[in-house]
C-alpha cells in the first residue's frame, strides 16, 4: 500500500515536498512558541492547480492541511503540531498584473507585504495596510487574519482593500470571488467571508488589491504623557484637529525593552506613557496648525515632552520605538493579549483592565502598547525567568478568563487583529454568541465538508 | 566665538527621486523636503561646540526662496541662536553659494564656518573648498571629529589609509562627514521657542554677488532600468551564454 504522501508525489509529480526534520520544524510553527511542530510534510505548490490538487488529495486521504504564509502569526493559526500537511504559499510570490483604470494590483498570496507595498509604489500608488512584520508576513496571511496595523485609523483593515480573491475552498473547488468589482449586489459576498477566516474555509491563491493615492507628506512625532487619561485626551484633541495617519501608544516598560534591544533614545527623562503619531503636513499652514494643537496639549498638561522628526531617517527612528516592541519582547516569551473595544468604550474598559491586571498580575511584568486610536490594546505579560513555561501559561490563562469576562461586559473582542487560531480558541465565546458560533461551524461545513482545512483553529472540531 | 552653519534644504534622503516627465528637473511638489543630512550634522556639531563652551553663538544660513523660512525655523528649533535667509528664487550653484557665504562671513566675522561636505541634491562637494579659497583661510574637509583649543581646530578626517588628523588655524572652514555625530531630536518646547528667534532676510541681489551660472544642466533622466536576468539550466548553458557574449 502506498502512503498518502507517496500518492501525493505521484499525483503531482512537479510538486516540491519537504520532509527533512529541520524543514518540518521551520514550517511547522509561527511566532508563537507554545506547540512543538510535528507536520507530516511541507508542500510548496507553485500554481493554483497544484493547490487544488493538494486539497483534493487531502479530502480523499482525510489529511489535515495547514495553509501557511510568512508564519509571523501571533495566535498559532499556522502551527502544525498534529501530523498535518503544511501548504506553504511562499513560492507563489509574484505580481500578476496592475490595472491602471481599476487601480488594482493582482498578486499571488505568498508575496511579502513589503513587496506588495513596493510594487504599488512602482505605479505611483500605495497599498496602505502596514505593520512591523511587513518584511516577513504574506499578503495571503494578512487576508486570512484581516490584518490591521498602524494605519487602520486612516485606512481601515485589510478587509477594505480586497477587490477580488481566487480561493481553493476546502471542498477543492476553485472560486473566483467578486472579480475586482466595485459594485456587486448579487447575494452573499464570499470574498468578505474568506477575509479573516484563518485558513479554515479556503486557501487564497490570488488576490486583487485596491490601491490608494499616496498620502501627503506627513510629520511624525513622539510625545511623552503623564497618564492614560492624557493619552485619550490627546487622541481626542488630535482626531478633531489634525488629519491623523497613525496614533500609537506604549508605556515606559515597553520603551525600556526596545531601547535595550538597540533602538535610539529620542527623549530624555522617564515618562509613564508615550505616543507616536503621524499627521498630514502638506504645507506650512498645516504645520503651524499642528504646533498650535501641540501647544494646547502642553498647556493642559497632557503632553509633558515631545519631538517632531526633521527627516525621514528621524521618523524611522521614532517608529522603531513603537514597531520594535514585539521583537524586543520575544526573548521574554510574552503571553499576548490583543483586545479591542469600541473607541467610545476605551476609557471605561481601560480603567477596569488596569485594576484587573494590578490585582491579578502583581508578580509579572506587564507591557502595554498598541493601536489605541482603533480601540486596540496589546497587553503582553512577560514570563519571569525562573517560572516554568507551562506554569506561566496556566497562570496567565486564569487571568485571561477574567479579562474575557471584562471584555464581554464592555462589548469588546478577544482578538482585535491577530486572529483566534489556537491561542484564543478557549475564549471565542466571550466575543461571539453561541448562536453565532453554531453558524460559523455550519459555514465551515459548507466550504469544507470533511474539515481538512486548518482543523482545531478558531474552534475545536466537533 | 561665532559659528556660521550652512543649512540647505533638499529632497529627503529617503524619498525615491522621480524625474519630471519633460526632463527639466526632479519632482519636488508634494515631496518631503528636509535639511541636507550633512548640514544637520554641521549644525549639531556647532551646537555641541557651543555647549562645550568653545563657541557662544551659532548662526544658520540658508539661500533660497521665501518659503525657506520654515526650514530655517527647524534649525532655530534645533538650537541655533539666529538665522540668516538670503532670499532668491534662483537655484544657486556652488561658486555662487561660496561667494554669497563670503559676503556673510565678511559681515559676521565668524571664528568658524561649518558646512556639509556636500549636498545630496547635486553632490557637488565644492562649496566649502571654494569658500576657504575665496576667504583665504584654512579648510578641513570631511571631518569625522572636531576639537577646538587655543585658536586652532584639530580635525580628524577619514582617508583611504585610515584616520588623518590635521590642525587648522582659526578662522577656518570645516566640512562634515557622516560619522561626525548623530543629529539630535528637536524638542517640542524648543519648536515653540524658535518662533520668536530672529531670522534676518537679505535680498540676494543686494549682496552684489556675481552669479552667472557656470554650469548648465541640459536635461535629467532616470537611471536606465536593469534588464531582467536570464535563468540558465546548467553550467554548460552558462558557459555557452558567456561565450556568446564574448565574455569567455
Ligand atoms: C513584529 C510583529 C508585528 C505584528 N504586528 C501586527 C499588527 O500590527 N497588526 C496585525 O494585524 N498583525 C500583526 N502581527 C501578526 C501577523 O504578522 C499578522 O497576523 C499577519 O497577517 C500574518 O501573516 P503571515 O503571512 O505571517 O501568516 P501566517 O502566520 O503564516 O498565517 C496566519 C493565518 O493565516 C492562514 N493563512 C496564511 N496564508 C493563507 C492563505 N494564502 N490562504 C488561507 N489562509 C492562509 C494560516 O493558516 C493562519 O491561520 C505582527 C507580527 C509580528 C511578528
Amino acid at each position: 500500500m502506498t502512503s498518502p504522501l507517496d500518492d501525493l508525489a505521484r499525483r503531482l509529480p512537479g510538486l516540491r515536498l519537504l520532509t527533512e526534520p529541520g524543514d518540518l520544524e521551520h514550517y511547522g510553527r509561527d511566532w508563537t512558541r507554545r506547540w512543538t511542530p510535528a507536520p507530516l510534510a511541507i508542500a510548496l505548490p507553485a500554481t493554483p492547480e497544484e493547490v487544488q490538487g493538494i486539497v483534493r488529495w487531502a479530502n480523499e486521504h482525510r489529511v489535515a492541511v495547514v495553509p501557511s504564509g510568512g508564519r509571523t502569526g501571533l495566535s498559532g493559526g499556522a502551527v502544525a503540531a498534529h501530523g498535518e500537511l503544511v501548504l506553504s504559499l511562499e513560492r507563489m510570490n509574484r505580481v500578476l498584473g496592475f490595472d491602471p483604470a481599476d487601480r488594482t494590483l493582482t498578486v499571488q498570496p505568498g508575496m511579502p507585504l513589503e513587496a506588495v507595498q513596493a510594487a504599488a509604489r512602482g505605479h505611483g500608488l500605495v497599498y496602505p495596510v502596514d505593520f512591523a512584520a511587513r518584511g516577513s508576513c504574506s499578503i495571503g496571511g494578512n487576508i486570512a487574519t484581516n490584518a490591521g496595523g498602524i494605519r487602520v485609523i486612516r485606512y481601515g483593515n485589510t478587509r477594505e482593500w480586497i477587490a477580488g480573491l481566487k480561493v481553493v475552498a476546502g471542498n477543492g473547488e476553485l472560486l473566483e470571488l467578486n472579480r475586482g468589482l466595485v459594485k456587486n449586489s448579487s447575494g452573499y459576498d464570499f470574498r468578505q467571508l474568506m477575509i479573516g477566516s484563518e485558513g479554515t474555509l479556503g486557501i487564497v491563491v490570488e488576490a486583487t488589491l485596491k490601491l490608494a493615492d499616496p498620502p501627503p507628506p506627513a510629520q511624525t512625532m513622539l510625545l511623552a504623557l503623564p497618564d492614560m487619561d492624557a493619552v485619550l485626551a490627546v487622541f481626542g484633541l488630535f482626531r478633531e484637529r489634525l488629519a491623523l495617519q497613525a496614533f500609537e501608544f506604549f508605556t515606559d516598560v515597553a520603551l525600556r525593552h526596545v531601547l535595550a534591544h538597540g533602538a535610539q533614545r529620542a527623549l530624555d527623562g522617564d515618562h509613564p506613557y508615550y505616543v507616536v503619531a503621524e499627521f498630514d503636513a502638506p504645507d506650512e499652514v498645516a504645520r503651524d496648525a499642528a504646533l498650535a494643537v501641540l501647544g494646547e496639549g502642553m498647556e493642559q498638561g497632557w503632553i509633558v515632552d515631545g519631538t517632531i522628526a526633521q527627516s525621514e531617517a528621524q521618523a524611522a527612528a521614532l517608529w522603531r520605538l513603537r514597531e520594535g516592541i514585539t521583537e524586543s519582547l520575544a526573548p521574554h516569551k510574552p503571553y499576548k493579549n490583543d483586545v479591542s473595544v469600541r473607541i467610545g468604550a476605551v476609557p471605561a474598559f481601560l480603567h477596569a483592565m488596569q485594576a484587573l491586571l494590578a490585582r491579578e498580575y502583581p508578580q509579572f511584568e506587564v507591557v502595554w502598547f498598541g493601536h489605541i486610536g482603533d480601540g486596540n490594546l496589546h497587553i503582553n505579560v512577560l514570563k519571569p525567568a525562573d517560572l516554568a513555561d507551562a506554569d506561566f501559561i496556566a497562570q496567565c490563562e486564569q487571568v485571561t478568563k477574567r479579562l474575557a469576562a471584562t471584555l464581554k461586559e464592555h462589548g469588546g473582542s478577544i482578538s482585535a487583529e491577530h486572529g483566534i487560531g489556537l491561542v484564543k480558541r478557549p475564549y471565542l465565546d466571550s466575543t461571539r454568541s453561541a448562536a453565532e458560533i453554531a453558524l460559523m461551524r455550519g459555514v465551515r461545513r459548507v466550504f469544507d465538508p470533511n474539515g481538512i482545512l486548518n482543523p482545531g483553529k478558531l474552534f475545536a472540531d466537533d | 566665538m561665532k559659528i556660521l552653519v550652512g543649512y540647505k534644504r533638499v529632497v529627503d534622503y529617503n524619498v525615491r527621486i522621480q524625474v519630471k516627465p519633460d526632463g527639466t528637473g526632479v519632482v519636488t511638489d508634494g515631496v518631503k523636503l528636509s535639511a541636507n543630512p550633512f548640514d544637520d550634522i554641521a549644525l549639531e556639531e556647532a551646537l555641541r561646540l557651543r555647549e562645550k563652551g568653545a563657541a557662544d553663538e551659532v548662526v544658520v544660513v540658508g539661500i533660497g526662496p521665501a518659503d525657506l523660512t520654515a526650514h530655517l525655523r527647524n534649525g532655530l528649533a534645533m538650537g541655533a541662536n539666529r538665522a540668516i535667509h538670503v532670499v532668491t528664487d534662483e537655484a544657486v550653484q556652488p561658486l555662487t553659494a561660496a561667494r554669497t557665504l563670503l559676503k556673510l562671513v565678511e559681515k559676521e566675522q565668524p571664528g568658524l564656518v561649518i558646512l556639509g561636505k556636500q549636498a545630496i541634491d547635486d553632490d557637488a562637494n565644492q562649496t566649502g573648498q571654494m569658500l576657504a579659497a575665496l576667504w583665504d583661510r584654512p579648510q578641513a574637509t570631511f571631518a569625522s571629529k572636531v576639537e577646538i583649543a587655543d585658536g586652532k581646530a584639530a580635525v580628524t578626517r577619514e582617508v583611504d589609509a585610515g584616520l588623518e588628523v590635521i590642525e587648522a588655524e582659526l578662522p577656518a572652514v570645516i566640512t562634515t562627514d557622516l560619522r561626525l555625530n548623530e543629529p539630535r531630536f528637536i524638542k517640542l518646547p524648543d519648536i515653540m521657542k524658535a518662533k520668536s528667534k530672529p531670522i534676518d532676510a537679505i535680498e540676494f541681489a543686494s549682496l552684489g554677488v556675481e552669479s552667472h551660472d557656470h554650469l548648465k544642466t541640459t536635461h535629467y533622466a532616470a537611471p536606465p532600468k536593469r534588464s531582467k536576468g536570464v535563468m540558465v539550466k546548467d553550467a554548460a548553458e552558462l558557459v555557452a551564454a558567456l561565450k556568446q557574449k564574448g565574455l569567455l
